[in-house]
């Protein structure tokens, strides 16, 4: 495990901002953090990066317990690297701030000089080697600071809120230097995020905050569902208020087993009427809300319980919803993911899951 | 009004001339200053730094102490140092009194909270990020203390031009632990002390205006640097 956490807490005066009794976090892949301003992100974060100490508890890195004491603190510093979520960059050239890891960690000149372009390049910031940090716009600044990030070659990349107030075409350009710091160089990965679509095309694991409290409430279309009946043709599950849905998974459950479900957004498919004509298994669907998400549109149906489906801007032209529109939601396979519920943590010992893992869950 | 004029007309011949004893007033001015203002850094900048970054109980109470002694006279300061190195006090021995080196003990102990209370300023107006950015970034405490030090460093050397303009313009230490002994002790301003009970002004509106030159100077660096900063903020 890279990281384990038992019993953590920290506490600002008398508030406390983060009390997780028990996690675990695998190695090596992305992991994103789901939670409202003041859910403890941040505070989780800056734990992770052995930035702070827990009031209380205990975190171990690579099963190793940490102590918190200047000495044992710094040679897990440099394994990870947390990047701001309003990044600040030091006084000077670019190349400078890039260099500032590497001098730290005495690697020799020439060597200091390619890993240094390496990264600028990396995040597409080559040609800003000699510019002065004081003149890069907001996402600039954001991609130099995770190119200071990437270039110390970290085990661990913490993000907080990597994409914050940064326009939709550097919101991209980050996360797609993120996955590719991950695919490539297996940099494990924690990010901040409010966006629910982000984590979900990010991360393979997601990790829910609220009030400084691991949950599992918050992310789009996650159902506590019951296993209503099981067949070669797909899996009856049954949802709150009297809602059943059909999904296209045989499954394997016991009967009545207490699943979490979840429809990936992106997957799920919205008919017009007309479209739906002469096909089976589709749920009558009301449209209740229509935005716009990051470039994309988010429309939300009432199936007896609220449903969220993101569309790209072109689809959505194409469809011409609107709000109070019939349609009929189509579940394919793709979009459902099954898990079986247990503990999200545990309060003294045993195994810690996450809470949802695409990845494992997926069969 | 004629004999202010008049004043200032001598004056600028006294110092067009480069009078011999003007001179000599100024070069031990700006010696005692210069040397004070040294020792001053020295010790007020580590003081400043450790303030800034250590965490210990009565931190707060030092800082307040700090605070106070800005406030403190510099007859009082004078009197405190005499206590030490007249003929009676337990330095006495070493014949201090009325030299400049005295006068530097004397001044060391004036600038010494103002070095160390703006170089706290400056260090606190450094936004916590860098810190943490330079500790996640792999830095040791002392690495982060350097890197803090480069963004404060306008700040920093503000602090110290602002001592200097202190000391260069102070007279009680350098009347009573120096005793304004000709062509040894005598500063600027004591001598235009001396000047003006004399009734001779001439010289001591020259040696007024080199010292406001310098106060202007000073003033100019220390906006600089200000104004460094503040964009720097930005």
């Amino acid at each position: 495990m890279l990281y384990e956490l038992e019993a953590v807490t920290r506490v600002h005066g008398r508030r406390t901002v983060l009390d997780i009794p028990a996690l675990s976090i695998p190695d090596g892949k992305i992991y994103s953090l789901i939670g409202p301003n003041g859910a403890g992100k941040t505070t989780l974060l800056h734990l992770l990066a052995f930035l702070d100490a827990p009031s209380t508890g205990t975190i171990s890195f690579r099963s190793v317990p940490v102590r918190h004491t200047e000495k044992s603190l710094l040679p897990l510093r440099r394994q990870v690297v947390l990047l701001d979520q309003y990044p600040i960059l030091f006084t000077g050239p670019v190349w400078k701030n890039l260099e500032f890891g590497l001098k730290i960690r005495k690697i020799e000149r020439k060597k200091r000089k390619s890993l240094i372009e390496e990264a600028l390049a990396q995040v597409g910031m080559q040609d800003f080697f000699y510019a002065q940090a004081s003149t890069l716009s907001g996402g600039e600044t954001k991609r130099v600071a995770l190119a200071r990030a990437l270039a110390v070659r970290p085990r661990v990349l913490l993000c907080d809120e990597p994409t914050a107030n940064v326009d939709g075409e550097n919101q991209g350009v980050i996360l797609d230097i993120l996955e590719r710091a991950n695919r490539e160089q297996g940099i494990a990965i924690v990010f901040a995020t409010h966006s629910h679509s982000q984590a979900q095309r990010m991360s393979r694991q997601t990790l829910i905050l609220k009030d400084g409290r691991l949950s599992d409430l918050l992310r789009d279309n996650v159902f506590m569902a019951t296993i209503a009946g099981q067949s070669e043709n797909g899996t009856v599950c049954s949802l709150q208020n009297g809602v059943e849905i059909r999904v296209p998974l045989a499954g394997t459950f016991a009967s009545s087993c207490r699943i979490r479900l979840f429809l990936n957004p992106d997957h799920l498919i919205v008919l017009r009427e007309s479209e739906a004509e002469g096909r089976d298994g589709l749920l009558a669907a009301t449209v209740v809300m229509i935005a716009s998400e990051n470039g994309r549109i988010r429309i939300t149906v009432d199936i007896g319980l609220p449903v969220h489906a993101i569309l790209s801007r072109p689809e959505y032209a194409r469809s011409r919803f609107t709000v109070g529109g019939k349609v009929f939601l189509c579940i394919g396979e793709k979009a459902v993911l099954i898990e079986e519920v247990f503990p999200l943590y545990r309060r003294q010992t045993g195994s810690v899951p996450l809470i949802s893992d695409r990845s494992s869950s997926n069969r | 009004m004629d004999l202010l004029i008049d004043s200032f007309r001598s004056a600028f011949l006294l110092m067009l001339s480069l009078d011999h004893e003007l001179l000599v007033i100024v070069g031990c001015s700006l010696k005692v200053s210069g040397m004070a203002t040294l020792l001053a850094a020295l010790a007020g900048l580590p003081c400043g730094f450790v303030l800034s970054f250590a965490s210990f109980p009565g931190k707060r109470l030092v800082i307040t102490c700090l605070n106070t002694l800005l406030a403190l006279p510099t007859v009082v300061i004078g009197l405190v140092v005499y206590a030490f190195i007249s003929r009676r006090g337990i330095l006495g021995a070493l014949n201090l009194l009325y030299t400049q080196t005295a006068m530097v003990i004397g001044q060391v102990i004036l600038i010494v909270p103002v070095i160390a209370v703006m170089t706290i300023a400056a260090i606190d107006r450094i936004d916590r990020r860098y810190r943490l950015t330079a500790l996640t970034l792999g830095a040791n405490r002392y690495q982060m203390a350097w890197m803090i030090f480069k963004e404060a460093r306008f700040g920093v050397i503000a602090a110290v031009i602002a001592a200097f303009g202190r000391v260069i313009a102070e007279i009680g230490i350098s009347m009573m632990l120096g005793g304004n002994a000709r062509g040894f002790t005598r500063t600027m301003t004591t001598a235009m002390a001396l000047e003006y009970d004399k009734g001779e002004f001439v010289l001591a509106v020259a040696l007024g205006i080199v010292l406001m030159g310098f106060a202007f100077a000073v003033n100019m660096l220390f906006h600089l640097f200000q104004g460094r900063t503040g964009s720097d903020a930005l």
